[in-house]
């Protein structure tokens, strides 16, 4: 396929409006090994996908290419009409319309919760400092430890952690929220309360893109679930279809494996 | 909960909840107190290595703390060099009818600290009157023993007269003549007989099983060591001494002194009763008023004499007070201190407490620059020109630039912003380049402002914001062009003070001011350095590594040397701090080099995450460094980072060498080389040392509050 053919085949499909996220044959490599291999998907608006895979299939490079964490060598990833390229302007434009949480929460440890999650409202959306603390607030309230605004997050368990993160991420009131194994360097008792505020944040409508090994959390509140393996998409289909009848040999090992 | 023995059946029957309920907040049981005779053979005998250790170990101090006092309250020492030279060690030439600027200068200092304190500090408990107490206790003790360890000062003869006068008895005035074959002699007997005690408790199998007794008896036996050390020097031995009450009531004062510390603090100790009062705190602060406004005190009362030498004339009166003019502007200088402490405190609990920090902050930056310039120099300054071209070129790019700026910073300006920025920048480059090759004549003020201009325009879309923000970034640039514009007509304009020398100032003062200036100059260098080193671009890069490699091969004194020679062609006539200037740009040069090596540490333990999460909620790389990056790595990098400004303030004397009159030069040199004091050099020394000490050991103790404070390796 040439590179005209494959621009009008994206340029048809974006008449769907509401195509939040489209990839098309990524590829990408760490030296010589190829950590995605063709990826092309597209996430809708509204929608909640999970990806799954045994470690090192490639989901988080995947997820961190979406945001230009990561850069791809080949292949286009289109977000929100955006196309990703090294331009900076577009690349922070689609930074400030893509939250994203991290395994390791990654917050900002000189500075109070109430400061962590203004930061960005301030500096990048150039709010009024006022107007950046109350929806701060407001989304600590939302994520449940409003009591906690003050405080350093080295003073934070690592379940409110995680939460001030999200909310963080909700502060810059993102399209789009890109989840990196949330519940994943968090002890047991911990998880649930995160799981929640993500399903929350699921049913008030978020298009989410969540790497997890939660299968409870995939079955429940994905709405397509994308199984990788080798940087390659291997199987896609919803959570019922894909944890009770799936067609790939390869997904039904890795299903045997951990459930 | 205490509870009376008779209603022990309701806590039985209760069910265990309600007894939670009904339970006190669990307190944590207080820490036993150990006696102290419990603290000594818990940690100095516990075993017989620690006891052999302890003793060997205190019997070593105890004949070093002798030599250093004999060899500092000698007969043979004249201190009165150091006194009389008070002044010059400070300020070196500064003229003593303009001397109250000197006091100006320090009383702002006074001031902001005192404010600073007050308002800003984070005050922790304080010192308990526990502490407080023994340590005055502590203090009374050990000035007793120094009165008993140093050793007789005079030399008698057989009819009982003085025969002669020397400090260390009969190995003359050496060094090492306290450490005489007869002390040496007792110090092995009783180190020996400290040994066997040990090893016979050890083989008894009664050191650490058999309760404190033979410990106890241990530490006994290491006091009648000591007591037999300070009886030793009185003996009668190849040399007649002062006999041990002429020696002791010589030490009158001293025996006063002791007396009055370990007075107070046992009247606090038994004054306090029950150790509940012993627990209550003082700010720590309060006692360092209470030391240094005693200190003030006597200047007043006690005969420390007065000592100067003033235009030719040594002036010399061992009975009197201190002179009016050193006891008024200390007195002065401690009600100030306190008196601003005070209103700090008082602000603190006020609404615009908070709000001061900023300002004070920014005063603290302005100072060294106001005081030396416009206090210690007092500018002659041209009114016509002041009016007629550098008030009207302020307020040209007070208002230029603060449009430039309004527009710039506004969050929806876009392409356009960005072209005036480039604009700006052209303009800037373009009036050096025309300096350079001299196409027409521009002021350098006007140069560099339209540098920082060019700077700021480059960066303005980083602080965009609302209203009020863009109006602060205004206010902040009009402040700072007339701030820079005023600093700037200052040293061009020429000093009324006259010094002898080309330095105005010399001495302790230019200590100070060097390695003030050296810091406020290498920081933010070495900061961006750090910053180039570690920068994605090659250019920057290899461009700061190349700087650092060079100013870290090349030796300090070279760099000295070359810039006090060269400096003087890049600066306008008429400027009377070019040595001065030249020396600091080449301890800059060079501590610069050093501080962005130690940056760069702190750059590299700031972790791949927080990059990540910067760039995710959509910070530019400026903001990200500003924001996150930076005071991360900076908190990481205290303890080298102090570490090397303390280096910075003792290489200043290496000022000396290109013929400033530094203080340690003045202590070494100058003073040895006045009729009076031929060769004394000792003292000043001493004395130098001291001083430097205090300074260093100050920078030392804040460093490790502050790594406390903001939690340095914690995460």
């Amino acid at each position: 396929m040439s590179v005209s053919d494959a621009t009008t085949a994206l340029t048809e499909e974006l008449a769907a409006r509401d195509d939040m996220i489209v990839c098309e044959g990524l590829n990408k490599w760490f030296g010589d090994f190829q950590a995605l291999d063709q990826i092309t998907a597209v996430i809708k608006e509204r929608e909640v996908v999970v990806v799954l895979g045994p470690s090192g299939s490639g989901k988080s490079t995947w997820i961190r290419c979406i945001n230009r964490l990561e850069v791809h060598q080949e292949g286009r990833i289109l977000v929100d009409g955006v196309e990703l390229t090294n331009d900076l302007r577009n690349i922070e434009k689609i930074r400030s319309e893509v939250g994203m949480v991290f395994q390791q929460f990654n917050l900002f440890p000189h500075l109070t919760v109430l400061d962590n999650i203004t930061l960005a409202p301030i500096w990048v959306r150039k709010k009024p400092k006022a107007e950046a603390e109350e929806l701060a607030r407001s989304l600590l309230e939302r994520v449940g430890i409003p009591e906690q605004a003050e405080k350093y997050p080295g003073q934070l368990s690592g379940g409110q952690q995680q939460r001030v993160a999200i909310a963080r991420a909700l502060a810059m009131e993102p399209r789009i929220m890109l989840f990196d194994e949330p519940t994943s360097a968090l002890d047991p008792e911990m998880i649930k309360e995160v799981l929640d505020v993500m399903k929350e944040l699921a049913l008030s409508g978020m298009t989410m893109m969540v790497v997890t090994h939660e299968m409870g959390f995939a079955r429940e509140v994905a709405d397509r679930v994308i199984f990788m393996e080798d940087g390659q998409i291997v199987e896609t289909g919803t959570p019922e279809h894909f944890f009770t009848n799936p067609q790939e040999e390869r997904t039904k090992l890795f299903l045997s494996q951990i459930l | 909960m205490t509870m009376p023995m008779g209603e022990g059946a309701v806590t039985a029957a209760a069910p265990a909840e309600a007894w939670a309920d009904e339970r006190e907040p669990a307190q944590k049981p207080e820490e036993p107190s150990l006696s102290a005779g419990e603290w000594l053979s818990r940690n100095l005998f516990s075993s017989a290595v620690n006891s052999v250790l302890t003793v060997v170990f205190t019997l070593l101090v105890l004949l070093a703390v002798r030599g250093l006092l004999n060899f500092t309250f000698s007969e043979e020492r004249t201190w009165r060099a150091v006194k009389t030279n008070m002044r010059f060690l400070f300020t070196h030439a500064y003229p003593q009818e303009q001397y109250v600027r000197i006091w100006v200068c320090v009383g702002a200092i006074a001031v902001l600290s005192g404010l600073s304190i007050g308002l800003l500090a984070k005050t922790g408990r304080g010192i308990s009157l526990k502490k407080l107490s023994m340590n005055l206790m502590g203090s009374g003790a050990l000035i007793a023993l120094g009165i008993l360890l140093r050793e007789p000062s005079a030399v008698v003869g057989d009819e009982g007269a003085v025969l002669h006068r020397d400090a260390a008895g009969a190995a003359g005035d050496s060094f090492v003549g306290w450490l005489d074959a007869n002390a040496l002699t007792v110090l092995g007997v009783l180190v020996l007989a400290n040994v066997a005690l040990a090893g016979w408790f050890h083989l008894q199998g009664t050191y650490l099983q058999g309760g404190p007794g033979p410990r106890v008896a241990h530490g006994v036996l290491v006091l009648a060591s000591i007591g037999v050390l300070i009886v030793e020097q009185y003996a009668a031995g190849e040399v007649v001494r002062e006999p041990f009450s002429e020696a002791m009531s010589d030490r009158a004062w001293w025996w006063l002194a002791a007396a009055l510390l370990a007075g107070a603090g046992a009247a606090a100790w038994f004054g306090l009763g029950d150790s509940r009062r012993r627990n209550t705190f003082v700010p720590a602060m309060h006692v360092f008023f209470v030391v240094a406004g005693m200190a003030v005190l006597s200047g007043w009362v006690y005969p420390w004499g007065h000592y100067a030498f003033l235009e030719g004339e040594f002036i010399s009166e061992p009975g009197s007070t201190v002179a009016m003019t050193t006891k008024l502007p200390w007195t002065v200088m401690w009600i100030l201190l306190v008196g601003a402490y005070m209103l700090g405190r008082s602000l603190r609990t006020a609404r615009a407490g908070p709000r001061l920090r900023l300002p004070l902050n920014l005063l603290w930056l302005l100072t060294p620059f106001v005081l030396y310039w416009a206090v210690l120099r007092d500018p002659d300054l041209d009114w016509d020109h002041v009016l007629t071209t550098d008030i009207p070129m302020a307020l040209f790019f007070a208002a230029f630039g603060g449009l430039a700026i309004w527009f710039l910073a506004h969050p929806r300006v876009g392409e356009a912003g960005r072209i005036m920025a480039v604009v700006l920048v052209g303009v800037a480059a373009l009036n050096w380049v025309a300096a350079f090759f001299g196409w027409y004549p521009m002021l350098q003020k006007a140069r560099i402002s339209f540098l920082l201009l060019a700077v700021i325009a480059l960066l303005a879309h980083n602080f965009a914001g609302d209203r009020t923000q863009r109006m602060r970034l205004v206010a902040a640039w009009v402040a700072l062009m007339a701030v820079f514009h005023w600093l700037v007509t200052l040293v061009n304009s020429p000093s009324t003070v006259k010094t002898p020398t080309d330095a105005l100032v010399g001495g302790f003062s230019i200590t100070l001011i060097v390695s003030t200036f050296t810091l406020l100059l290498a920081f933010p260098m070495g900061v961006l350095l750090a910053l180039a080193r570690t920068s994605k671009l090659p250019i920057f890069r290899v461009l700061s590594t190349v700087y650092i490699e060079v100013f870290r091969g090349v030796p300090l004194i070279t760099l000295l040397f070359f810039f006090n020679v060269i400096f003087n062609l890049f600066l306008p006539q008429n400027m009377s701090l070019v040595d001065i200037a030249g020396a600091t740009v080449g301890f800059a040069l060079f501590s610069a080099a050093y501080l962005a090596e130690n940056i760069r540490g702190g750059l590299q333990a700031v972790r791949r995450g927080q990059y990540e999460a910067s760039d995710a909620v959509g910070f530019t790389t400026v903001q990200r460094t500003l924001f996150i990056v930076l005071p991360q790595a900076l908190r990481v990098s205290i303890p080298p980072l102090v570490g090397q400004v303390i280096a910075t303030f003792k290489e200043t004397s290496l000022l000396a060498v290109v013929g400033i009159f530094d203080f340690l030069f003045i202590a070494d040199k100058v003073i040895s080389a006045q009729s009076e004091f031929l060769g004394v050099k000792r003292e000043g020394l001493l004395f130098v040392s001291f001083i430097y000490w205090i300074f260093a050991y100050n920078m030392s103790k804040h460093s490790q509050r502050l790594e406390k404070r903001l939690g340095v390796g914690e995460r």
